[in-house]
């Protein structure tokens, strides 16, 4: 057997987890009198997190591009004819780089503003991504159940502890909606599994459930990938979430956890439940179309800039679920795409947001103002994350959108032209939030002596910011990865 | 003929210069900036300026002998059968859907070309002294650079998307450009109310182009215009059966509609919005809290000329969708008419010349409606000169009368800015169209009147609204004449104003200290740029009428516009009666009259008649009352439904779901035990339990089988 590499990318972060876990044990707690711990222990976060990167790197040179089907794939019998597999595509494979690429980000972006129980804070991180690689990895249905549920656990963790004052309130709504969505998916799974007697995702494609099963089987995932993406009406939790969570949270929240949902859809709703998804379609038209024109409505009249952005991330997840359930090449494309730079882009905008809030405590707008005056590098880079944003052609935001647009177009005029609006309500409100925020003159005293960007700030926004730029100029990069997954989704609908 | 190379440097130069400006502005410093800006797109402006001239020299010397030698010399002169790509590289590509990053060299894109970096070089040039107290010189000149590429990505799009790149991009600089003093409320509530009426255009435009590619399967200008004049089958993506292009009906929304009328339709809206026409217009004069330079620019010369462009780029499809094109003259009709009442009545200098454009930009739109594209592209041309002149003059004044605006406080400027007063007096009297039918008039002469004769013979010929078209040019001439003179007069004429400082005073304050005396003239580098723009002002329409819209048209335009073969406007305009060539000249001096006799002869007439004009110049000044129209309806209706929604967020979905769930899972908590809980615990409980469900059941059945 070759080196297993799917298995050293996702359980690097664990092993590094666990190896903090035990210097800690065996030095004992480094926890000085004021509560505060040694801050190495970030930088070993980071080391761990950015072996993962160079792992994945490594994955992906590893990857035939030309090549069709799962790659990489590893396979040991576990129990019951289940296996514990692994293998990727290429929309599994940028899903793992992305997620590889924002942990370390999200590490980096803590350091010095993660005060308390800082070594629970980097493994709930580590332990995380293990189970974030997981999901994207695993070609076992009970696996990949396994990884997507136990991923719950550190980000609940997350926000829990480490929030803000409702923190609580946040954690438990998160729990609740995603406990709603697992129960129906858990039983979906045993089901299909003993239907098909198999929980193999590609003996599972191939496998052709009876259409009145398909419905509830539909259903059952549905409302698991539903409440992750988040899709309204159950995307309630999210701004709360994202309110509640420290920046690197709120990162990996908006970057990855919220594209499990989209993941999930083209990897088993669509392939195995062709019937029902079809059935579907005008359903799933028609909340999304409502999220994208009733989320850019709240988010406009937003006074908090991470509830603003949250509700503009529902809006953005609209445009994958057109796409995804247009059943074009175009709208599987496009929502593929819309993923990766929704990752890049809200990551980006959460960091933005973080910036500030280190320095001022507070998220509320109107504290705000005359930002450019003294930050200027900070308004720049603001300007060109609001810019993606709002979709402006050049950027990654824009092709997503217009691809998922194309897509929706050609099963339903209406869907297309309710998504349409979503383009000008993005403009509403991430203009009006860049004009309070950045533009104006200085009214809050405390603006005056803000400062600009620092390194640390600068090594987060950065990579981004050029992922953002380059993948708007050059789209064919990604497209060429993932056409294979889209066309062998769209094949497994067709044929089966 | 130009190279390769050379042509990529005109449209990519700039995109470089901006770059360069913007991000390294803290290594060459303010200086570096504007030189590296100003040089790039100077010497991108000469290059097309002889791109232009050569190639209307190839095709007929533009009526002129000795630029046909010209041609011969260079030997070049077929070089340009039809239109010439350059792919540089593939932008997208995604089943059918393909884009590349690409520079079309054609007819419309050599006059565009020519129109966008001529004007931007003399702007920049201009900026070195407008602009020169300003601490952000470095970020100006980059905007202004990043403007000036874009519209070149625009112009020389091969496809829809690129297009679209162009058309968003120069949407983001005019923001980036409007809002440039963004420490006053005034610049960004004007940019983004800019943004986000360009964007309700761009709704329909990014419709339109989806309904491109579902009917022809292609974004490509090539392959779908081609479709259309050939009139070849296309077999729709979806929701259509094959059919021939122009009588394809395809669905949208509850509607069953010929393809090329929705199609039309969509993408006239996007040109509504960035062209600032009746409906979409009202972020134009409020877009004068920009920098004066950018106004010209963009807000007058090139931008604002972009959804003509592209009406006329896609003229093939309104050959054959008669109900959008009925629909762009009417609109244009009544805009060309609308904003000229509005003007009459404004008294900020600027306000006067954005409403003004308006008007004129409603003209080359209702041209293009009744199907004498060529006419409506003559006067885009035209007009770039005379109006880029009438807005650097007024930056001129303004900058000469420290930041004063409001014409009220100014009067009898002439003696103070003797060389400004000319070239304002140039830009008026190419703008009023003045000039002896038959001989020779200045640019606005040949290419306003070639629009009213051209919609008087469409009138002839049965096209809707040609009739109408007709008079409200006539008429808004008539007004045209009127306000720009009002406009001379009340700055230039009459007794010294005392200037008073009012609320009203200020927009083009940019923050340093004013140096209060008499009005000065302008320094050099200002004055150049409007004695080159006075020659184009002067000379354009006389020296390009053969080859846009004479007898050279055909060989000029070669293929880039096309016209059906009923459409023969553009020839018949020679067949109308002898008073229509006359009756612009008539209106043009009635108006000029009548400012003359209130605002020159009996001064304070005109502001007496403007106080007691009752109920009309409430209206007028106003501007129709349509920027409360629509506060009190659209964006306060936004707002409602936000506030309602958002309310709805926390009260009815949480409160049903979560909240609900929550309350009744405390409430039975504490009936069922004392228990004190953490939600985790809950959470782990339920994982572990269902694990040994699924246990039992995998247990029990592997039992079972064995």
């Amino acid at each position: 057997m070759d080196f297993p590499i799917l298995s050293a990318v996702t359980f690097i972060p664990l092993a590094g987890a666990i190896l903090i876990l035990l210097v800690k044990m065996l030095t004992g707690a480094q926890i000085r009198p004021d509560g505060t711990e040694d801050e190495r222990v970030v930088y070993a976060g980071i080391m761990f997190s950015v072996a993962t990167f160079v792992m994945s790197i490594v994955m992906f040179l590893s990857f035939d591009l030309s090549g069709t089907g799962y790659q990489l794939v590893e396979e040991v019998e576990w129990f019951s004819g289940i296996k514990y597999k692994m293998g990727i595509d290429g929309m599994s494979l940028l899903l793992i780089l992305l997620t590889t690429l924002l942990t370390p980000i999200a590490l980096i972006a803590s350091i010095g503003s993660i005060k308390h129980r800082l070594t629970e804070y980097i493994v709930s991180f580590l332990v995380l991504e293990t189970f974030m690689i997981g999901v994207f990895c695993a070609l076992d249905l009970v696996v990949f159940y396994v990884f997507f549920e136990a991923g719950l656990i550190p980000m609940f963790i997350i926000i829990g502890v480490w929030g803000g004052v409702d923190r609580i309130y946040a954690s438990f709504k998160f729990f609740l909606y995603t406990l709603l969505g697992s129960l129906f998916m858990l039983a979906a799974v045993v089901y299909m599994y003993l239907t098909a007697g198999t929980s193999d995702v590609v003996q599972l494609e191939q496998f052709e459930f009876a259409k009145g099963a398909q419905t509830w089987l539909w259903l059952a995932f549905f409302a698991s990938f539903a409440v992750k993406l988040p899709m309204w009406p159950v995307h309630t939790w999210l701004p709360d979430a994202h309110v509640q969570a420290p920046t690197g949270g709120s990162v990996i929240l908006a970057g990855i956890l919220l594209k499990m949902g989209g993941y999930g859809f083209l990897r088993f709703s669509l392939p195995m439940f062709p019937d029902a998804s079809v059935l579907f379609q005008p359903f799933v038209f028609t909340i999304s179309v409502i999220a994208i024109v009733y989320a850019s409505l709240v988010a406009w009249r937003q006074t908090d800039m991470k509830k603003l952005i949250a509700y503009s991330s529902v809006a953005h997840m609209g445009f994958v679920t057109l796409g995804i359930f247009s059943f074009t090449e175009y709208g599987v494309q496009g929502a593929i795409f819309q993923m990766l730079s929704h990752g890049l882009i809200s990551g980006a905008l959460f960091l933005i947001v973080g910036v500030v809030y280190d320095r001022m405590h507070t998220r509320e707008i109107s504290a705000y103002g005359g930002l450019v005056h003294r930050m200027p590098v900070y308004a720049t880079l603001f300007m060109l994350f609001t810019m993606a944003n709002v979709g402006l052609p050049g950027t990654s935001g824009f092709v997503g959108e217009i691809l998922t647009m194309v897509g929706a177009y050609q099963a339903s005029t209406w869907a297309a032209a309710g998504a349409a609006l979503g383009v000008i309500f993005s403009a509403v409100y991430m203009l009006t939030l860049y004009r309070r925020t950045v533009f104006g003159k200085i009214t809050n005293p405390e603006v005056e002596t803000i400062e600009d960007v620092n390194l640390k700030e600068l090594i987060c926004l950065i990579p981004l910011a050029i992922g953002t730029i380059l993948f708007g100029i050059l789209p064919n990069l990604i497209f060429d990865i993932t056409r294979e997954s889209s066309l062998h989704a769209l094949a497994q609908m067709a044929g089966g | 003929m130009l190279f390769d190379e050379a042509i990529q440097f005109i449209v990519l130069g700039p995109g470089l210069a901006a770059l360069v400006a913007g991000l390294f502005q803290r290594f060459i410093g303010d200086r570096g900036a504007m030189v590296v800006t100003t040089v790039i797109v100077l010497l991108a402006g000469i290059l097309s300026l002889y791109q232009l001239f050569m190639y209307a020299a190839g095709v007929g010397g533009a009526g002129h002998a000795e630029h046909a030698s010209l041609a011969a010399d260079t030997g070049h002169a077929t070089d340009y059968v039809g239109q010439h790509i350059i792919k540089l590289v593939t932008w997208m590509e995604v089943g059918q859907f393909k884009a590349d990053w690409a520079i079309r060299v054609d007819a419309m894109s050599i006059v565009m070309m020519a129109v966008i970096t001529s004007v931007s070089g003399l702007v920049h040039l201009y900026s070195w002294g407008y602009m020169q107290d300003d601490p952000h010189k470095a970020r100006f000149f980059a905007y202004l650079s990043l403007f000036t590429f874009a519209m070149l990505m625009l112009v020389t799009a091969d496809n829809f998307i690129q297009l679209f790149f162009g058309w968003e991009g120069v949407g983001l600089a005019s923001y980036l450009l409007i809002g440039f003093w963004y420490q006053n409320k005034a610049p960004n509530d004007a940019a983004i109310k800019a943004f986000v009426t360009n964007r309700v255009g761009d709704f329909g435009l990014a419709l339109g182009i989806m309904a491109v590619f579902l009917v022809f399967g292609s974004v490509e200008f090539k392959t779908v215009l081609s479709a259309i004049k050939e009139n070849s089958e296309v077999v729709p993506l979806a929701l259509a059966e094959a059919g021939t292009v122009r009588e394809l009906v395809v669905p949208f929304l509850s509607w069953n509609i010929p393809a090329l009328e929705l199609i039309g339709v969509l993408l006239f809206i996007g040109a509504m919005g960035k062209s600032a026409q009746f409906f979409l217009h009202v972020w134009l004069p409020d877009a004068m809290e920009g920098p004066t330079p950018v106004s010209a620019l963009i807000h007058a010369a090139t931008m604002v000329t972009a959804g003509v462009y592209l009406v006329c780029l896609v003229s093939p499809i309104y050959e054959y969708a008669p109900f959008a094109a009925s629909m762009i003259a009417l609109i244009g009709a009544v805009t060309a008419l609308y904003a000229a009442t509005v003007g009459m009545a404004q008294n900020d200098i600027k306000r006067v010349i954005a409403y003004s454009t308006c008007s004129q930009l409603g003209y080359m739109f209702f041209a293009a409606g009744i199907g004498a594209y060529e006419a409506a592209m003559f006067h885009l041309f035209t007009h770039a000169f005379f109006k880029a002149l009438l807005f650097l003059g007024a930056g001129s004044v303004i900058h000469g009368a420290h930041h004063e605006q409001d014409m009220r406080n100014m009067g009898g400027f002439a003696r103070y800015m003797p060389l400004t007063y000319g070239a304002m007096m140039i830009g008026t009297i190419a703008i009023i169209g003045l000039g002896l039918p038959h001989v020779w008039g200045l640019s606005g002469f040949f290419s306003k009147d070639a629009i009213i004769e051209t919609a008087f013979a469409a009138g002839m010929n049965g096209v809707p609204f040609g009739q109408l078209a007709f008079w409200f040019g006539i008429i808004a001439a008539l007004l045209t004449s009127f306000y720009s003179w009002r406009l001379i007069y009340m700055t230039f004429h009459g007794p010294r104003a005392e200037p008073h400082h009012d609320d009203a005073h200020g927009h083009d304050d940019h923050g340093h200290d004013h140096h209060h005396g008499d009005p000065h003239e302008s320094p050099m580098v200002m004055l150049i740029p409007l004695g080159l723009l006075s020659i184009g002002a002067i000379f354009a329409g006389w020296y390009f009428y053969d080859a846009f819209v004479g007898h050279d048209y055909k060989e000029f335009w070669n293929g880039a516009i096309y016209a059906a073969k009923e459409n023969t406007v553009l020839k018949d305009k020679y067949n109308v009666p002898e008073w229509v060539f006359w009756a612009p000249l008539f209106v043009t001096i009635t108006g000029f009259l009548i400012a003359t006799f209130t605002y020159l002869f009996n001064r304070g007439v005109g502001e007496r008649i403007a106080q007691n004009g009752g109920p009309l110049h409430a209206l007028f000044a106003n501007k129709w009352y349509f920027d409360e129209i629509y506060n009190a309806t659209l964006v306060r209706g936004a707002a409602w439904l936000g506030d309602i929604f958002k309310t709805g967020d926390k009260k009815v979905v949480d409160g049903v779901g979560p909240d609900g769930v929550a309350a009744l899972v405390r409430w039975s908590s504490r009936r069922l035990s004392a228990m004190h809980t953490g939600y985790l615990y809950h959470y782990a409980f339920v994982i572990i339990g269902a694990a040994l469900v699924f246990g039992a059941i995998l247990f029990w059945r592997g039992g079972g089988a064995g």
